[in-house]
């Protein structure tokens, strides 16, 4: 039939086409087949089921383009489950509620996973071409909607849950199990469902629970306890959460708790009375005050709230300290106080306060505040470290020295005075040089350098000349006596200290007249020293010697006075004669009029040194006095020292000399200050120059701004500066 | 004299300006001898005193002062004979009568604000009488500035030489204080005082005026 030509052109095989029509009886009954086995599956009875079967059965569905009806079944078969389960757990009773919610749960979850997996073919083609929810999430979401959220179930849920928390609080033990279970159960159904049904209101309930709960606290604890009770109900939640809640409740519930507990009552603990902070710090409450510092961290402004508390505190207590006329009595007294106070509080720092630096700078400012606030501080500083070198130091260890030093340094820095403080400090370590009475050298010497390295060289170049000084004199003496010895002979023996003026504190050298047999032997020193040494002026200073004299009393009693070069003087004039008066000695003698009744004072009214006797007998000396030598003068020490040249507290005249030397010193400072600045910038106003030159001299001293006008206009007089000719505001300066 | 001065302005019209000049001198020269003592050919405080009853005027009268200013003479209580012929040129009198009617002129003149500081600071040097003398003591301050200021500031000057009769921190006052009181007339208002600002560039004795004055104020 065919012809030949045709085949060979067309010929075509067709594939075969075999259309499938998956008739609608059998897409029912393939539905049906699911429905039953969802039904089993539900009600535990997934072991008879052939998973391969049932897999066919869906994917057939979902091949022949049935998807919808399977999906929409699924989504009834479940809901209606799932309400049959809503009845079951509403009608449970009582503590079996949760249970059962947390049984029926479990079950839930393992049908939906067998029933995902049935039906996985439809998950990974039809839902997403669809747009419709894959099988788990819409398990899910059917189980929040028909359980969760089922109007008998919610309410009863909240409220069951919180109560469990509640009765957790107030002491008793809950299923803590079952608890995270259900909790995870609500973040499985998502983290929305979670924090709506359950964290919001627990986070409001457990507020509410916490400002009552604080309030009753407060009402009736110190500060302590109530601080314990805190840290005890912030460290309970912390737990509760990692037993049974989200890890991100964590942050939500603590902030909760802080700010009810602590932020709210914060100004109420810190000032508690009897117990709040002032207290602790005072006893030394290491344990309250550290768990107070780490419970305040936790909220805004805990911490400077503290630090405020505690610098307020220290200042008042510090000027009350510096004030205290008792205690200023005693310079070293004075100072050991305040050096305690410094430690104690260094302790409470470094040991309940996580050595935090802010709290630190608080400290450093408030006693930089009320140290300065005695402008007698620098000296008694400088007394208190000449009691140390004194004597005070003696026996200590190397390090234990260090240790004092450093301590005394701390407090150095806080001066803002230290120019006053050098002051006393040469004239301190004069005495001490000079008298031979130091502890340590190498304990003067560390000193020293402590000095320099904190305020530079200027400061200790002079101090350090001193030293250079005392050296030096020793081997001039030894070289004295060495070319000397024959012409000396049977004089009294010399121990010349050769002061470099300018180096020394300067004193009025008033001189006395000296006893001849001294005054040979000190003529002959002049002479060896300017032999020399020429081109020098030697000077002495009857003001700063010593003398040791032997002395024979009654009965042929014999002892070495060790006493002051002026002591001397007056002695040696009752070699020849029994009974002086005040007048006589005073003429013989030339010593100016107070240091001759301190001296007086010192051989005639102290008990056990009374080698004078006075008439009156009287303790003050006036100027009709009669002084005897005491026949009758015993001491149980052949060496009886009388000499009175300690360094001591300065009496008011004697003080205001130094304050006036002080500001007197102060004042060419000033000026150069001034002047460098003007050097520089040529042209600047008054504020300016005032603010340049505090700066350039803080170091030393806080000028006073009235003393920088007057050398302001000082320096105009002399034609350094000028007022500007256009703006009379403005300072210019002249090359 | 009145034909000797006709010939005068005759000839000046004409030619010969320097014969003029000299003859104008001529006149104030002549003039100078009157009041100038013969030794030392310089009018001395003698002079001076003779010189103010000529013109009725009291010797201790500012317009003395502002005579000398207008002289530029360097030395109280003594005109020389350049001072004269500078002065009394300017004001082109050549006759005590001339003299006389340009004094009011001379008044005028140095109240204007920048004749008037010159004046001001002037009267201050005029007082340095030894040489590198940089101050005038106090009591010689309080005249000097009631004299100069009196009639411009007068509160202000009454109240200022009240304060420096009663303290006795400053002994003298230098020109840089001098010159900051008329600056302070002229900036701060008074009484009230109410710009007035201490931590400024003013003169410390200045600072002190105004705290004793607001002291007393209470």
């Amino acid at each position: 039939m065919n012809s030949q030509s045709q085949r060979r052109k067309n010929f075509k095989i067709e594939a075969f086409k075999h259309k499938v029509e998956l008739d609608p009886k059998y897409a029912e009954r393939t539905w049906k087949v699911l429905e039953h086995a969802i039904h089993e599956i539900y009600n535990n009875n997934a072991s008879r089921l052939s998973f391969e079967e049932l897999y066919r059965s869906a994917y057939n569905m979902v091949l022949h383009k049935y998807g919808d009806k399977l999906y929409s079944g699924l989504v009834a078969t479940m809901t209606a489950h799932l309400n049959k389960i809503a009845k079951s757990v509403e009608s449970a009773q009582g503590g079996l509620f949760l249970e059962k919610l947390n049984h029926k749960w479990a079950d839930h979850n393992k049908a939906l996973q067998m029933i995902r997996d049935i039906l996985m073919y439809m998950d990974r083609s039809y839902v997403p071409t669809s747009h419709k929810t894959p099988v788990h999430e819409l398990g899910l979401n059917l189980w929040s909607d028909h359980i969760i959220h089922s109007p008998n179930i919610q309410a009863r849920l909240q409220d069951t849950l919180l109560d469990l928390v509640q009765r957790e609080r107030t002491g008793d033990v809950i299923n803590r199990g079952l608890m995270r279970n259900i909790t995870k159960m609500l973040m499985d159904l998502g983290s929305s469902v979670y924090q709506d049904d359950f964290e919001k209101p627990f986070l409001d309930v457990s507020a509410c629970f916490y400002s009552g709960e604080s309030q009753q606290f407060i009402e009736c604890c110190d500060c302590g306890s109530y601080l314990k009770k805190a840290e005890r109900r912030l460290n309970e939640e912390m737990e509760r959460v990692s037993h049974y809640l989200d890890a991100k409740t964590e942050v939500k519930i603590t902030s909760v708790v802080e700010r009810e507990m602590i932020a709210n009552h914060m100004q109420r603990l810190v000032h508690m009375d009897n117990s709040g902070l002032v207290n602790m710090l005072i006893d030394d409450k290491y344990d309250d005050l550290s768990r107070m510092y780490s419970l305040f961290k936790r909220v805004p402004e805990g911490l400077s709230t503290i630090r405020d508390v505690m610098t307020s505190y220290l200042r008042e207590r510090g000027r009350v300290l510096v004030t205290d006329t008792e205690r200023l009595k005693d310079p070293v007294e004075f100072v050991q106080c305040l050096l305690n106070e410094k430690d104690k509080h260094d302790k409470i720092i470094s040991t309940a306060f996580n050595n935090d630096k802010t709290f630190q700078n608080a400290l450093n400012s408030s006693f930089e505040y009320f140290i300065n606030l005695n402008n007698r501080s620098p000296e008694f500083i400088s007394l208190y470290l000449d009691d140390k070198l004194r004597k005070g130091l003696k026996g200590a260890s190397e390090e234990e020295v260090e240790v004092v030093l450093d301590k005394v340094m701390m407090l150095f820095r806080y001066l803002q005075e230290k120019d006053v403080f050098e002051k006393y400090y040469k004239q301190h370590l004069a005495k001490r040089l000079l008298s031979g009475k130091t502890v340590s050298d190498d304990a003067e010497r560390s000193m020293i350098v402590k000095l320099k390295t904190e305020c530079g060289y200027q400061f200790t170049s002079k101090l350090e000349g001193m030293f250079t000084d005392m050296k030096t004199s020793e081997d001039t003496m030894l070289d004295f006596y060495a070319k000397q010895s024959a012409e000396l002979g049977d004089g009294p023996t010399l121990a010349v200290q050769i002061l470099t003026t300018g180096s020394w504190p300067t004193q009025p050298t008033a001189a006395c007249n000296l006893p001849p047999e001294i005054l040979t032997v000190c003529e002959k020193f002049r002479t060896y020293y300017l032999g020399t040494h020429s081109g020098r002026r030697l000077t002495w200073q009857t003001n700063m010697g010593t003398a040791d004299i032997k002395a024979t009393f009654g009965k042929g009693h014999k002892h070495e006075l060790n006493v002051s070069t002026y002591q001397m003087c007056v002695l040696m004039l009752f070699n020849s004669a029994d009974g002086l008066t005040y007048r006589e000695i005073e003429q013989a003698t030339e010593v100016p009029a107070l240091d001759l009744k301190r001296c007086l004072q010192s051989l005639a009214c102290v008990k056990g040194k009374n080698v004078l006797r006075k008439e009156p007998m009287s303790k003050d000396i006036s100027e009709e006095d009669v002084f005897y030598f005491n026949d009758k003068f015993t001491s149980k020490f052949v060496k009886v020292k009388i000499g009175t040249v300690v360094a001591q507290k300065e009496s008011e005249p004697e003080k205001q000399e130094t304050r006036q030397r002080v500001e007197e010193d102060r004042k060419p400072q000033i000026e150069a200050a001034i002047v460098r600045i003007m050097k520089s910038r040529r042209v600047l106003d008054h504020n300016s120059i005032v603010a340049e030159v505090t700066k350039q001299l803080q170091s030393r001293f806080l000028p006073n701004p009235v003393v920088i006008k007057k050398r302001i206009e000082s320096l105009i007089e002399r034609e350094f500066l000028e007022r500007d000719k256009a703006d009379r505001k403005l300072y210019r300066y002249l090359a | 004299m009145r034909r000797s001065s006709n010939r005068k302005s005759s000839a000046a019209a004409g030619s010969g300006s320097t014969k003029a000049a000299s003859k104008e001198f001529e006149k104030i020269d002549h003039l100078f001898n009157v009041y100038a003592d013969k030794s030392s050919a310089i009018i001395d405080p003698e002079g001076i005193e003779q010189l103010c009853s000529s013109l009725e005027v009291d010797y201790t009268d500012v317009r003395i002062l502002m005579l000398a200013w207008k002289m530029k003479a360097q030395k109280q209580g003594f005109f020389t004979l350049e001072e004269w012929r500078t002065g009394l040129k300017a004001l082109r009198a050549d006759s005590i009568s001339k003299l006389k009617k340009a004094l009011p002129e001379l008044v005028k003149e140095v109240s204007r604000p920048t004749d008037f500081l010159d004046f001001y600071s002037y009267a201050f040097r005029y007082c340095l009488t030894e040489d590198k003398q940089k101050c005038i003591d106090i009591e010689s301050a309080c005249q000097l500035l009631s004299l100069v200021l009196g009639t411009q500031f007068g509160p202000q000057v009454d109240k200022f030489t009240e304060y420096l009769k009663s303290q006795s921190e400053y002994k003298v006052m230098n020109m840089d204080q001098w010159m900051g009181f008329y600056r302070f007339c002229n900036e701060i208002p008074f009484p009230s005082l109410e710009n007035y600002d201490s931590d400024l560039a003013w003169p410390l004795i200045l600072d002190n005026f105004v705290e004793w004055f607001r002291e007393n104020q209470k």
